[in-house]
């Protein structure tokens, strides 16, 4: 119960921040297009007409390729815009935690530094989560009953999208706890976060290299940073129902939140306030 | 005991900054122990090293008999913090909600103890005014309230009175007073004097973090009898004479201090300087009040 005052207030002090309504009304907008923008008649249990924006489709035009087509864009959408908004929007939960006078609350409660530290990530995440589920649920839904084309890889891109979220955000928590400046923790995110795809193709880098040395040492990196565009490439293959080749890219970008995640915890348990 | 702390020590920037030195301390259950010193004694940094905020470089402390590394203990113990500060877009209400969930506190009995302590604060008016529209004192009030929240069995409260009028002042000094007699167990920091004096059982002086006297209030009002001996001649070394009779001698700027236990040894050592034949030209008592030893042991600055 103390652990989940803490999940709370976090889960209040997002919601006061204009950012997260935003993207709720953001979400709702895209809702409420498809409610009135797509149109589908079934006349005797079968097709007889598709409009989108007024706009008749062809007949034979494949309900599920347009369904799965603006899910899997949505995803990448989610996955692109809607991990940058939140890391935007979450940066500085945990630097405000650490304020003088405000810390001091927290820790002088009968509750470890640990269950302070994951209560406050763990609402940081909730909310999100909360974001990125409402658009897929109710447009996902939407998209399913007019159409009656249902596509679950949608669903299990939103996971993915979470726990990239989740992955990146737990790069921040340790760079706030690390220098308690929200702005700078949400900086170096984004660089890794933009970085990390240029791995993917160091190969072509290696070429311009004199020495092996930079190779290993960009492989390092690679197997060590989150794979941010393996895991965006999964959520567009997930949306759209295609074969996933390989999980490495998950679990090793999780294994690396956990990794991080460790680090904070040992860092706040052991620093005065 | 209900806090006991031992060579507590602490120290920043590898050791050059000692914001507590060796501080040894013990306050007595239901008591208020006034704990004064100038800015930057280590008051503060005392009281969160012995709720777990600050870790202390070496020594050991125990708060309501546990070790200040269990936090479970907190459950018990109330804290106004100095500068504290609340999330600035909850009102009063919500905030007593949350951080007294946060102690552990269900909602009935939150219900029930949240309107109690607005009043109590004079916060009723308030109670759902967001706190960034709150002036200095009422957020001093409402962590007053806040630190009441779980009933606690021993509070600390880090300058209390910041930012609070007299009459505000008054009325949290009752306030104190009652909950002493209710058998609980207050840690005041303060450096204002008059803050604490008033209502303190027990005053320890804290200076560059070390503890320099503790005693009741009595105990600092009526120290020894102190008399200046001034001679005729200058820089007369009498010190000799004093070791002897075991009678302490402060020298301060040619003028010669000896605290003495009675009146008869004050005479006993008169008679002792005259034999050895120091020519005394006047004796002066010098009445030593609390309020004096501590601009003595602290300096000007603190009185503001
Ligand atoms: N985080 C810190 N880093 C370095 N020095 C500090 C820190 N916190 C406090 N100090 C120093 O420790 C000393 C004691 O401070 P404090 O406990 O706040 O004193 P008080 O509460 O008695 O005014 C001061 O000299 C202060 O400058
Ligand atoms: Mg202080």
């Amino acid at each position: 119960m103390k652990f989940l005052s803490i999940v709370q207030l976090t889960f209040r002090e997002s919601l006061a921040k204009k950012t997260f309504m935003a993207f709720l009304a953001i979400s709702t907008f895209i809702c409420l297009l498809f409610i009135f923008a797509l149109n589908v008649d079934i006349v005797d249990g079968l097709q007889s007409g598709v409009s989108i924006f007024g706009k008749d489709l062809p007949k034979q035009f494949d309900l599920t390729k347009i369904v799965v087509g603006i899910e899997g864009g949505l995803s990448v959408l989610l996955y692109t815009a809607g991990i940058f908004l939140s890391l935007f929007a979450t940066s500085n939960l945990i630097s405000t935690m650490l304020k003088p006078g405000f810390v001091d609350l927290f820790l002088s409660k009968p509750v470890s530094r640990l269950q302070i530290l994951s209560g406050r990530f763990i609402g940081s995440v909730l909310i999100v989560a909360l974001n990125i589920f409402y658009l897929v649920i109710v447009s996902g839904l939407i998209l399913s009953l007019k159409t009656g084309v249902w596509n679950w890889g949608f669903l299990w891109a939103a996971v993915i999208i979470v726990l990239s979220f989740t992955v990146l955000f737990a790069l921040m928590t340790l760079l706030s706890i690390i220098s308690k400046n929200g702005p700078l923790s949400l900086m170096v995110t984004y660089l890794v976060l933009f970085f990390s795809p240029l791995l993917l193709v160091r190969n072509q880098i290696y070429a311009l290299l004199s020495s092996k040395y930079y190779g290993y040492f960009f492989d390092g990196l690679y197997y060590v940073l989150p794979k941010t565009a393996e895991m965006g490439a999964m959520t567009q293959n997930l949306a759209r129902g295609l074969e996933i080749n390989s999980w490495m890219p998950l679990w090793s970008s999780l294994l690396f939140a956990l990794v991080m995640l460790g680090i904070s915890a040992y860092i706040f348990q052991k620093k005065s306030y | 005991m209900v806090v006991e702390t031992l060579e507590l020590t602490k120290h920043y920037s590898k050791g050059k900054v000692k914001a507590l030195d060796g501080c040894s301390l013990r306050v007595e259950k239901g008591k208020i122990f006034g704990l004064l010193g100038p800015n930057g004694a280590g008051k503060t940094t005392l009281v969160k090293t012995l709720l777990g905020i600050i870790h202390p470089t070496s020594g050991s402390a125990r708060i309501l008999g546990e070790p200040i590394s269990n936090y479970r203990v907190h459950a018990h113990i109330g804290y106004l913090a100095e500068n504290h500060r609340f999330p600035e877009f909850l009102n009063a209400r919500q905030i007593l909600f949350y951080y007294g969930k946060m102690s552990g506190l269900n909602t009935e009995l939150l219900y029930k103890r949240i309107p109690e302590l607005l009043d109590l604060v004079h916060l009723s008016k308030w109670a759902k005014t967001r706190i960034h529209k709150f002036s200095k004192g009422m957020a001093q009030r409402l962590g007053l309230a806040h630190a009441l929240l779980n009933d606690p069995d021993l509070l600390f409260l880090d300058e209390p009175t910041d930012g609070i009028d007299p009459v505000g002042r008054k009325e949290i000094r009752d306030l104190l007073i009652s909950l002493r007699n209710q058998g609980k167990t207050i840690f005041i920091n303060s450096h204002q004097l008059s803050e604490v004096e008033r209502i303190s059982d027990e005053i320890a002086i804290l200076k560059n973090g070390k503890v320099l006297k503790t005693g009741s209030v009595e105990e600092f009002i009526s120290v020894k009898q102190q008399y200046q001996l001034l001679f005729t001649e200058g820089d007369t070394p009498f010190s000799e004479v004093c070791a002897e009779l075991n009678i302490p001698l402060v020298q301060t700027d040619g003028l010669f201090t000896v605290s003495v236990e009675s009146d008869l040894q004050l005479n006993h050592l008169i008679d002792e300087l005259r034999q050895q034949r120091f020519i005394l030209q006047g004796i002066v008592p010098r009445k030593i009040s609390l309020e004096d030893y501590f601009i003595d042991v602290v300096g000007e600055e603190a009185q503001v």
